[in-house]
C-alpha cells in the first residue's frame, strides 16, 4: 500500500472510531415512552394491583418510625376517603386541582408518557403533562445556594457514563405542599379501591438517577434517594418505561381544563362538554344551512 | 371493589395530611359493580380534553330516544391504546359497555364497545381477545 493510500486508510479508520465514539457518548432515545404497566385503558383505569406496582418499583423505603407512624395515619386516612368515594360521595378535603406530578412521582409512578432529547450539554424530559426536567450535563456543579429555591421539579446536573445518564437532583418540593416543610410527597398506586401507599421525604432529600437503555425498546431508571432527615438509610427504587405503542408523536394532557365531574349537593355529577359541531346558521331565505366540519 | 382512575386530575391535599389524591372522584359516580350494555346511535363523540365524552341515542321501550352521556379517559390515553379522534361517527350504530351512574341518570363509564368497523381499540372481540 502507497503512502497516501496509508494515510487515507488511517484517517478512515480514525473517523470510524470517532463516529463510534460520538454515538457511543449520545444515544438514541427518540420516542415516546411510558411506565411499564401504567398504559391506560379506555376507561381510564390500569388493572394493577399496589402489589403489582410496589414489585414493580422495588419499592421499600427504609422509612424512620416518625415517618413511619405519619404514613399509618396517612394510609388510614386515604381508605376512608376511598371508602367514600366508593359510595359516590365526595371525601371532602379536596382544596386544589392541578395538573403536576413533579419529581420524583413523575419517574415512578405516572401514566404520563414522555419524550427524552438528550443533547451534550444538556438532556431534557417532555412529559405528557407538560412537565420539563432539565438535566444539564455541561459540567458545571448545582446551582449556588444563594441562587436556588425548590420546585416541583428540582435542579438536576447529569454525566454520561458510556451509554448510562446519571442524573443528581436537589431542590425538590412536593407540587402537594404549601410549603417545603411539610416534604415531598411519593405515591404508589393499585388500581383498587383503597390500595395506595406513600413516604414523605425532606426538602433536604438528594436523589441519584442512572437511566439506560436495557433493550430497544425498554429504558430503566434506578434511583437512590439519600434523605437522613426521613429515611435510616438510601432507598433503591427502579422503574421500567416502555415504548408507547400506537402514537409516535407527543400529545400534551390539559387536566386544568374544564370540570367534567362537578360535585352537586355532595355527589359527583357528570357534565358532558358542549357539542364541537356548531348549530346550524339560519339561512336568511329561512332554510337551515348545512352544518360545517367539525374543528379537528 | 371499585376501580379508581389513577390519572386525570390532581387533587391537592392540604398539608400533607392525606395521600395526595389522584382524580379518584372521577369514576365516584359511577357504579363499578355493575355493567350495562347499551345499543344505540351515535350523536356525538366529543374528543377533547380533559376527557373523551360520547354522546348516545338510545331507544326506550316506549320507542322515544334517550339521550346517554359515557366519559371516557383523555384523548391523550385513548391514543396511547390506538383510539383516534374519528373512532366515533355521529349516525354509527355502536354497542358499548359502561358501568352505570349511580344515580340512575343516562350515564356512564366507558368500559368496552363495537362499531361499524368492529370492537373499539382495546375492547374484546368476539372471540375474546382484545383488538
Amino acid at each position: 500500500m502507497t503512502l497516501p493510500r496509508l494515510a487515507l486508510a488511517a484517517a478512515t479508520l480514525l473517523g470510524c472510531v470517532v463516529s463510534m465514539g460520538a454515538s457511543a457518548e449520545m444515544p438514541d432515545w427518540s420516542g415516546q415512552w411510558e411506565n411499564v404497566g401504567a398504559t391506560p385503558d379506555a376507561s381510564g383505569g390500569f388493572n394493577q394491583s399496589l402489589e403489582q406496582v410496589l414489585t414493580r418499583m422495588q419499592w421499600g423505603p427504609p422509612n424512620r418510625p416518625e415517618l413511619q407512624a405519619r404514613v399509618d395515619k396517612m394510609v388510614a386516612a386515604e381508605r376512608k376517603r376511598l371508602e367514600a368515594i366508593g359510595r359516590g360521595e365526595d371525601p371532602g378535603g379536596v382544596d386544589v386541582k392541578a395538573c403536576t406530578f413533579g419529581f420524583p412521582l413523575v419517574m415512578l409512578d405516572s401514566p404520563l408518557m414522555f419524550e427524552i432529547l438528550p443533547t451534550r450539554k444538556e438532556t431534557t424530559l417532555i412529559f405528557s403533562s407538560r412537565e420539563i426536567r432539565h438535566v444539564y450535563t455541561d459540567g458545571r456543579e448545582h446551582t449556588p445556594k444563594d441562587e436556588l429555591w425548590a420546585t416541583p421539579w428540582g435542579d438536576s446536573i447529569g454525566h454520561w457514563e458510556g451509554q448510562t445518564l446519571v442524573i443528581d437532583t436537589i431542590a425538590v418540593k412536593s407540587p402537594f405542599a404549601s410549603s417545603e416543610s411539610e416534604g415531598v410527597a411519593v405515591m404508589a398506586f393499585g388500581d383498587v379501591e383503597g390500595e395506595q401507599t406513600i413516604t414523605i421525604l425532606s426538602s433536604q432529600a438528594h436523589f441519584v438517577e442512572r437511566i439506560r437503555m436495557i433493550d430497544k425498546d425498554h429504558l430503566e431508571d434506578q434511583m437512590t434517594v439519600f434523605d437522613p432527615n426521613n429515611l435510616t438509610a438510601p432507598w433503591h427504587v427502579n422503574r421500567t418505561y416502555q415504548r408507547v405503542a400506537h402514537i409516535h408523536r407527543m400529545v400534551y394532557e390539559d387536566c386544568e381544563g374544564e370540570e367534567r365531574n362537578p360535585v352537586v349537593n355532595g355527589r359527583f355529577t357528570l357534565a358532558p362538554p358542549p357539542s364541537a359541531t356548531p348549530k346550524p346558521a339560519a339561512a336568511p331565505n329561512g332554510a337551515s344551512a348545512s352544518p360545517s366540519t367539525p374543528p379537528n | 371493589m371499585s376501580r379508581v382512575q389513577k390519572y386525570a386530575l390532581i387533587a391537592v391535599a392540604v398539608l400533607l395530611t392525606a395521600i395526595p389524591a389522584l382524580a379518584h372522584h372521577s369514576f365516584a359516580m359511577f357504579d363499578q359493580s355493575k355493567s350495562v350494555t347499551l345499543q344505540g346511535t351515535v350523536k356525538d363523540f366529543r374528543w377533547t380534553n380533559p376527557h373523551v365524552f360520547v354522546q348516545l341515542l338510545v331507544k326506550t321501550e316506549s320507542g322515544s330516544e334517550e339521550e346517554w352521556s359515557i366519559e371516557m379517559t383523555s384523548p391523550e390515553h385513548l391514543a396511547r391504546v390506538g383510539w383516534k379522534p374519528g373512532a366515533m361517527k355521529p349516525g354509527d350504530k355502536v354497542t358499548l359497555v359502561i358501568h352505570p351512574m349511580r344515580d340512575g341518570s343516562a350515564g356512564g363509564q366507558f368500559i368496552s364497545g363495537t362499531g361499524p368497523e368492529g370492537p373499539f381499540a382495546g375492547s374484546p372481540a368476539p372471540n375474546g381477545e382484545s383488538k
